[in-house]
């Protein structure tokens, strides 16, 4: 079993979390029961732990941005529901913590972003992720919004890129 | 500012209408919010359509509605403030045109609740709301659009899980049912969205609470609802993490489906059509039979597409050909064979 001195605790981490999202200062809560591991979904198929990513970061251990682990929560909330602590919510620390990689450059490996770019591409242009939605398109007026709202969002740089993308293509092919 | 709760007081609604609950919808406007995969499963749609119209309610589809954009936040591709701001658009034509939104969709109702959730942090609120002013000047609005564009303090509309929906009124949904499951033997999937949404885990009837209706529909339409191993477990989207991690990811559908085959279901039954879409896409069954060499053929249908073959309705309307969930026609023919 890991043991830990005092001067293992670095809350400097722990304190850009709360700085980013305040609700995660909740984690400080955590009594380490392990119940969010017991019935996660990732934790039966990966190494995912929540436990101990809840302990990394609280001692300071930036190394959990560059981990996969993080990209295997499923985002189910299950732990959140068993947690016997109040306020600690998982799945936006898990979420926090991915944001932070992705500014850090690490970020996941996606096994099929193409995918990700289609539907990206569909909800700016016609408000939906399918193509040919069931009933009446959205109003042009909507979609319009949408684009204003996302302007500075991560989804328009996946969607920009992939338009890029597509250019080179067709002027290669000329 | 203060938020007042948008799901439907169900407790409230049973006590005034003891005997018949149906009668607290009769004059309300209703409307269906669009669930993106409905495209893919339109008897999702028409089936909760078509049993509002044998009840002779006012049931229209959302109008001026986007895609929740749940998913996009899922995967950190937009901020809460911005999940918010698109939230708070839908929720202003939602409140426009309907008192009471019917949801197909576990992830489109957590999402809704989610974004009116964030604005509850003092720091996302504000940020929406500049994300909202900012798109009123760009849009070149007027002052009467003030409204569009600003976070909706008390709006009147209120949401329900078309399960809740169903459960509520299922005495009187009973007697619009044309045909019954003649025992067939379902094993039922709730989701994650569904059963692990603000639950209230200090008291055991709150842990349980909202776990049994669609198992209590089951048995009440004719069938037997099964217990399984995997009846709890995630269908394996996982916020789309088949596109992620997919080998990991279908192992979860897969365990899921053989849990459900291996105790004689006949077929999965669920209320969201992401866990459709997952538990039943020919792509992912073929990957599953690839990867883990089982051959897995138990059919799935979401609770909607099983009101409207209840209710009559012709095979290409419940479930569409396009469906090629194996066994799925058979599933049809039991219950519609008089």
């Amino acid at each position: 079993m890991d043991q830990y001195s005092d001067s293992d605790w670095n809350w400097d981490f722990f304190k850009e979390m709360v700085e980013d999202i305040e609700d995660n200062k909740n984690i400080i809560e955590c009594i380490s029961c392990g119940k969010c591991v017991g019935d996660c979904p990732a934790a039966k198929i990966s190494n995912f732990n929540v436990r101990k990513i809840i302990a990394k970061v609280l001692r300071g251990n930036k190394s959990v941005l560059k981990d996969s682990d993080i990209w295997y929560c499923y985002l189910c909330e299950k732990c959140r529901r068993l947690c016997p602590r109040d306020g600690i919510n998982i799945p936006l620390l898990i979420i926090d913590l991915r944001n932070e990689s992705f500014k850090k450059g690490f970020g996941p490996k996606y096994n099929d972003l193409n995918k990700y770019v289609e539907m990206s591409e569909r909800f700016l242009t016609s408000g939906v992720v399918v193509e040919e939605p069931l009933g009446e398109p959205l109003p042009l007026e909507r979609i319009k919004e949408l684009n204003i709202i996302c302007d500075f969002a991560r989804i328009n740089y996946v969607f920009k890129a992939s338009k890029a993308n597509k250019n080179k293509i067709k002027n290669k092919k000329r | 500012m203060e938020f007042n709760p948008l799901a439907l007081n169900l407790e409230e609604i049973e006590k005034k209408y003891p005997d018949s609950p149906l009668d607290f919808f009769k004059d309300k406007r209703l409307c269906a919010f669009k669930a993106c995969l409905e495209k893919y499963f339109p008897g999702v749609r028409y089936g909760i359509l078509d049993l509002a119209n044998e009840l002779n309610l006012k049931l229209s589809v959302c109008e001026g509605q986007s895609c929740c954009s749940g998913t996009f936040f899922q995967r950190n591709l937009i901020t809460r403030a911005q999940f918010a701001a698109i939230n708070e658009r839908n929720l202003y034509e939602l409140n426009s045109q309907s008192d009471i939104v019917l949801f197909s969709c576990n992830g489109c109702y957590n999402s809704v609740m989610r974004g009116r959730d964030f604005l509850k942090t003092p720091e996302v609120f504000q940020k929406t709301e500049k994300i909202l002013n900012d798109l009123k000047i760009q849009m070149g609005k007027k002052k009467e659009d003030d409204q569009k564009y600003k976070i909706l303090e008390n709006p009147s509309v209120r949401f329900i899980h078309d399960l809740d929906f169903v459960y509520l009124i299922r005495n009187e949904v009973l007697n619009v049912l044309k045909y019954n499951l003649k025992d067939l033997k379902v094993a039922v999937h709730y989701g994650c969205h569904y059963l692990n949404l603000s639950r209230d885990k200090h008291t055991v009837e709150g842990y349980l609470k909202d776990k049994t209706k669609l198992d209590e529909l089951v048995q009440l339409f004719g069938g037997s609802a099964l217990d399984y191993q995997e009846k709890d477990s995630c269908c394996g989207w996982g916020a789309s993490q088949i596109l992620i991690n997919p080998r990991e990811a279908l192992k979860i559908t897969h365990d899921k489906l053989q849990s459900a085959e291996n105790v004689g279901a006949d077929f999965l039954l669920m209320p969201c059509p992401t866990c459709l879409y997952t538990l039943s896409k020919p792509e992912y069954r073929e990957k599953m039979y690839k990867w883990f060499g089982d051959k897995l053929e138990i059919p799935t249908i979401h609770l909607n597409e099983l009101i409207a073959i209840l209710l009559g309705c012709e095979q290409e309307r419940c479930m569409s050909l396009r469906r090629t969930t194996p066994r799925l026609k058979e599933i049809f023919e039991i219950i519609t064979n008089d």
